[in-house]
């Protein structure tokens, strides 16, 4: 199979194929082409060469959950099969018909229930309830955990699995290799539009999947130096609001010379404290800064000059100017202190001591790859000599090497007396980079570890608000 | 929906422009039983014949770029600025009262008249900028309803309160010779004003790419959440760019008073402010090609009555041809819209 878009080779002669009755997994770094093979097998996406053979209907989840939250359960589930009678929907066959479908795959839910009410991981069935009630013969899903808490993962493996023995063959697209060792009986790695490796899974390990993605060995982390930590961040019973995003009574420090991270699952609040910190939104409560109490209309202007800088969750709209280039990008948060006649010093400056590739100022940042551009967000901040860094999901959807790079230069920031706040939606890289550890969920702060004595799966059950 | 998307590679507009016209025309003055030809040369010949004429092209193209260069600077903000129009009528009252007011002497005549052109348009561009800033209200449609109000409240106030010229006439009295801009071009309508607005694109053009409110502004436009996030406060600066964009249209309509019309006359715009619009998207919202787009489009306005009168081509043509290069570029970035989002 081969498909181009524009001079990328997205999937460059694959083969993959699907047996009934086994869980697959096809693994890569962003931009690998798995995607793309995805959507091919669901024959939404027209190969250049090759072909798609399957016996009966392929299903795709997809990782974002493509439901219409104004509509109930049922709605959704059946929507452009309702069963009819003349003219109109026969609601009450359409409800027996989702309560025995959730009854046949054990997939509890409310056929009555609007979705804009449900929790994300019953989002999910209603999304797999959808697929299933077409009786796919093969099932594919794209990042089907990455909303999910430890413990629903768990409970939509089982779900998974159950659906393998009745026979469905089932493709799993992730770049989680816990997830692939546990659940997965095969694998397939891709790298470049290429397969570059495929397993039994029973006959390999997570690192030599990681190496074979990376095509190399994944790089180490930077070195944590002792650091002398000194009050710098307080926050006491501080509440906020962004959009949907809601964050009640936080009260917790961050200290120069420190990373905390904040666990927690998609959607629990870690907006609103983003976004509050940086002065985008107001709150109530109290914050301090350096002793400072930072008022609750700030304007995020006042913060920078504070010398708090928020790496933003969405790079592409929330932190670059995608039509400008590199150099003006890098000035941006800056522009008063720099003065037109610096843009081009700091820009070389980002994009020698952050490897941004092409290391052209005049780059469009729009053409540049997720992990360059996160560089650049990532290399303007920690140039500007800030106090504290929010960094929220600084690496989501970038290549492990820039992310490694990100990591490091965010614990060498630590190093040199910075306290740096890690939002992230992945455990790993919490355990990986923070000091101490925060979990987050519904909104509230629900526990606080240490970075001696980490308990994975009691950090797993409160994100998941197991209290 | 953003300025960034409305902005494109200006080379391919400008080709299907020049296609636009040609084709467009062409196929009117076929039905128009004219050989498209004879039709061109003629509105060639209109626009560039004698000297007279070609003063007359370059009024026109004066008289669209500064509306034009507002409605960019608006635009490049983010902002859909389509009262233009408004604040245009607006300075040229301001302008043309003041002038026949008060017994302005001297060399401060002049830009005192145009200094209340550029008041007047900034106040009708800041109330949808504070109606912007401080309520969220959409500037679109409170732009579109304060050019009604412009219309109607100057003509309210020159047949009414503020009665200067006869009674009855929807016009200001007229401007002492002091006050009147001097000519470019001896016994043509061409004034200083035509250098005026050249400059104005040239200082714009350096004010967008060259400072740092020219780079917030852009920031604004291109990329609001980015823009507030780095610390650019959005509503501070929808205010000062509208204000800017109005200050610019009404500097426009100053100069048609003082220099075209001599007096404020409640025709005095037979639409700049909207054909505006069209030339600052041909012109891809960039001061300098704009000044370019505005002579294309001076070309077409001026060239229009020699065409009727040589080649018995009716100058709707050029209306149909206008209006048909506003739909073209506004239905390809209405695609362009709907793709990237």
């Amino acid at each position: 199979m081969r498909k181009r878009f524009g001079a990328v080779q997205a999937v460059d002669g694959v083969d993959l194929e699907l047996v009934p009755g086994e869980i697959h997994a096809l693994v890569g770094e962003n931009g690998a082409g798995k995607s793309t093979l995805a959507a091919i097998a669901y024959r939404a996406v027209h190969p250049d060469e090759g072909s798609v053979a399957s016996d009966g209907v392929v299903g795709l989840v997809h990782q974002h959950f493509k439901l219409i939250d104004r509509l109930c359960v049922w709605e959704n589930v059946l929507l452009n099969r309702e069963p009819r009678r003349g003219w109109s929907i026969d609601v009450a066959a359409a409800r027996t018909r989702v309560r025995e479908l959730s009854a046949r795959y054990g997939l509890d839910v409310d056929p009555d229930a609007r979705v804009e009410t449900l929790p994300i991981g019953i989002k999910q069935r209603v999304e797999l309830l959808r697929e299933l009630d077409r009786e796919p013969s093969v099932l594919l899903l794209d990042e089907p955990t990455a909303a999910l808490a430890p413990g629903e993962i768990a409970s939509f493996f089982t779900t998974v699995q159950d659906l393998a023995k009745r026979g469905t063959a089932i493709l799993v697209v992730t770049h989680k290799l816990a997830e692939v060792i546990a659940y997965s009986q095969r694998v397939t790695v891709m790298r470049a539009g290429r397969v570059v490796a495929s397993h039994l899974t029973g006959e390999t390990s997570a690192d030599q999947i990681a190496r074979e993605m990376v095509g190399g060995e994944v790089p180490a982390l930077a070195a944590r130096a002792n650091t002398v930590v000194a009050p710098l961040l307080a926050l006491r019973g501080m509440s906020a609001q962004s959009g949907t995003s809601v964050l009640r009574e936080a009260s917790f420090e961050v200290r120069a010379g420190e990373i905390v991270g904040v666990a927690g699952v998609e959607g629990n609040g870690q907006s609103a404290l983003a976004d509050a910190i940086a002065g985008v939104v107001p709150f109530t409560g109290e914050m301090t800064f350096g002793g400072e109490p930072l008022r609750a209309h700030e304007t995020p202007a006042s913060r920078i000059a504070r010398g708090i800088r928020v790496i933003p969750q969405d790079r592409r709209h929330e932190a670059l100017v995608l039509s400008w280039n590199v150099r003006d990008n890098v000035a941006l948060g800056r522009q008063r202190a720099l003065a037109l006649a610096k843009f081009d010093d700091a820009a070389r400056e980002v994009i020698e001591r952050f490897d941004v590739r092409p290391p052209n100022p005049d780059a469009l940042a729009g053409a540049l790859s997720g992990g360059n551009q996160q560089k650049i967000v990532v290399g303007r901040t920690l140039t500007s000599a800030p106090k504290l860094v929010v960094a929220y999901q600084p690496t989501r959807g970038i290549d492990v090497g820039a992310a490694a790079l990100v990591q490091s230069r965010l614990i060498e920031a630590r190093n040199a007396g910075a306290g740096v706040l890690l939002i992230s939606f992945e455990l790993d890289e919490i355990f990986a980079v923070a000091d101490r550890i925060l979990v987050i969920a519904n909104g509230a702060f629900v526990g606080e570890f240490d970075r001696a004595n980490l308990d994975r799966g009691r950090i797993g059950a409160l994100m998941a608000g197991h209290a | 929906m953003t300025a960034s998307f409305t902005r494109t590679r200006a080379f391919r507009d400008v080709v299907v422009v020049i296609v636009l016209v040609f084709g467009v025309g062409s196929v009117a003055m076929l039905l128009a039983h004219v050989s498209p030809v004879d039709g061109f040369a003629a509105l060639f010949d209109g626009a560039f014949g004698t000297r007279g004429e070609i003063a007359e092209t370059l009024v026109q193209t004066t008289n669209l770029l500064f509306p034009a260069l507002g409605v960019a600077l608006a635009f490049r903000a983010g902002l859909f600025n389509i009262g233009a129009e408004g604040q245009l009528v607006i300075g040229g009252f301001a302008a043309g009262w003041l002038g026949a007011q008060f017994p302005l002497a001297g060399y401060l005549a002049v830009p005192m008249v145009l200094l209340a052109g550029v008041i007047g348009g900034g106040v009708w561009g800041a109330i949808p900028g504070v109606l912007r800033a401080r309520f969220g209200a959409n500037e679109v449609i409170s732009t579109l309803m304060l050019n009604v109000i412009a219309v109607l409240l100057t003509t309210y106030l020159v047949t009414g309160p503020l009665q200067q010229g006869n009674a009855g006439a929807s016009e200001t009295g007229p401007l002492p010779k002091a006050a009147q801009l001097p000519d470019l071009l001896s016994d043509t309508r061409l004034t200083w004003a035509f250098v005026i607005a050249i400059v104005l694109a040239i200082v714009l053009h350096w004010v967008l790419q060259r400072t740092v409110f020219g780079y917030e502004l852009r920031a604004a436009g291109d990329a609001p959440e980015a823009a507030k996030r780095a610390g650019i406060d959005l509503g501070r600066t929808a205010l000062v760019a509208m204000t800017l964009s109005g200050a610019i249209a009404g500097l426009g309509g100053a100069t048609i008073v003082a220099g075209v019309l001599h007096r404020f006359n409640t025709g005095l715009s037979p639409g700049y402010g909207f054909i505006a619009i069209a030339v600052a998207l041909v012109g891809n919202l960039e001061p300098l090609w704009i000044i370019v787009a505005s002579l294309g489009f001076g070309i077409l306005a001026s060239g229009a009555i020699g065409m009727q009168t040589e080649a018995q081509v009716p100058r709707e043509v050029v209306s149909l041809i206008i209006g048909l290069v506003i739909v073209a570029l506004a239905g390809r970035r209405v695609i362009a819209t709907m793709r990237s989002t």
